[in-house]
């Protein structure tokens, strides 16, 4: 095994010294990190925004809901419910795949980010930020087509 | 001089100074390396293709080691990752070569004695799954603390305790019926 040992050491060195085996620039990792940060920042506020967005969909239907379902089910925007579950999906291999759950169960980490997103889409509806995003903000076009394209009120009907 | 580097030092030399210094990480770590990875994926060619490409694997992202944190875990999270890699790939149980490692000057008795208390622990170690007996043969054959041990397998420290426990009680069941 010791020639084996001596083969390794002698490979690894001469594919160093032929320039075969290059050592990445520190600049690889430091891009690597800004982009999972901003992949990670990203995914997160795009889910937050559409799991608001589901529910700004329900609670526009507001007390007929229950007569309504076939029709919500139609008109039901699924594309959102994709796009909330794709950029989960990628909050979560950014999560797996980077140190960010170093040392920590990475199912406490998964499902308390799934439960953060859904709890902070809700909360975003319910103080009516969703309101004031269709007014202004960086998602200001997309919920102006969505309430255009959809015939939604941006306030239910019937408030209980 | 060079012995008394830490190496953590070692590795900020080799980016600073002098890529050569790398050799002497290999030289640290090669026969440690081989032992894990041969335990891992039990077989001893495969296991110099392991090490040799977690080598290259850590001499190329070296820049994107932190120097304050332990260079072992870290290499031996490589090979953890690239024997997980191989088993993936092969999935299959090959036989543990004889005559594999631990050199000794002991008498031929005390070797043949030991060679065997080693074949009885490689048995009963391979017969438990691989996520209790791993942390048990980091701790006590590769002499790695339980911090280090949650750093390579990316496990709680707690954990670890749990699963060296268990395997420990796993082992002695499954030796006392050998």
């Amino acid at each position: 095994m010791s020639t084996e040992l001596e083969k390794i050491k002698g490979r690894v060195m001469d594919k160093i010294h032929e320039g075969k085996v290059k050592m990445k620039p520190r600049w690889y990792f430091i891009v690597g990190s800004v982009l999972t940060l901003i992949g990670l920042t990203l995914s997160i506020t795009t889910s937050v925004f559409f799991v608001g967005l589901i529910r700004f969909t329900l609670r526009s239907h507001g007390m007929m809901r229950e007569y309504r379902i076939g029709q919500m089910i139609i008109n039901f925007p699924w594309w959102t419910l994709i796009f909330a579950l794709l950029t989960l999906t990628l909050g979560i291999w950014l999560i797996k795949k980077y140190d960010f759950s170093y040392k920590i169960n990475p199912w406490h980490i998964i499902i308390g980010f799934i439960l953060a997103v859904i709890i902070a889409g809700w909360t975003i509806d319910v103080i009516g930020i969703n309101d004031t995003l269709s007014k202004r903000g960086p998602m200001k076009n997309t919920m102006r087509w969505y309430i255009k394209e959809k015939n939604v009120s941006p306030t239910p009907l019937f408030k209980k | 001089m060079n012995e008394e580097l830490t190496d953590e030092q070692i590795v900020v030399k080799t980016i600073s100074e002098d890529k050569e210094y790398f050799a002497m990480i290999i030289d640290r770590y090669e026969e440690k390396l081989l032992r894990y990875a041969n335990y891992l994926i039990k077989d001893e060619y495969k296991a110099v293709d392991v090490v040799q490409e977690s080598f290259i694997k850590a001499y190329s992202n070296l820049n994107g080691f932190t120097p304050t944190k332990k260079f072992s875990s870290w290499i031996y999270r490589i090979v953890h990752n690239q024997s997980m890699n191989i088993i993936k790939k092969y999935l299959k149980e090959t036989p543990i070569p004889e005559n594999f490692d631990l050199k000794s000057d002991e008498n031929i008795e005390e070797e043949f004695e030991k060679k065997e208390i080693i074949n009885m622990v490689k048995l009963c170690l391979n017969q438990i799954p691989l996520i209790y007996s791993e942390p048990l043969t980091l701790f006590y054959i590769d002499e790695k603390s339980y911090e280090e041990i949650s750093d390579i397998l990316q496990i709680p420290m707690g954990t670890v305790a749990t699963r060296i426990s268990r395997a420990k009680l796993l082992m002695k069941k499954l030796c006392q019926q050998n």
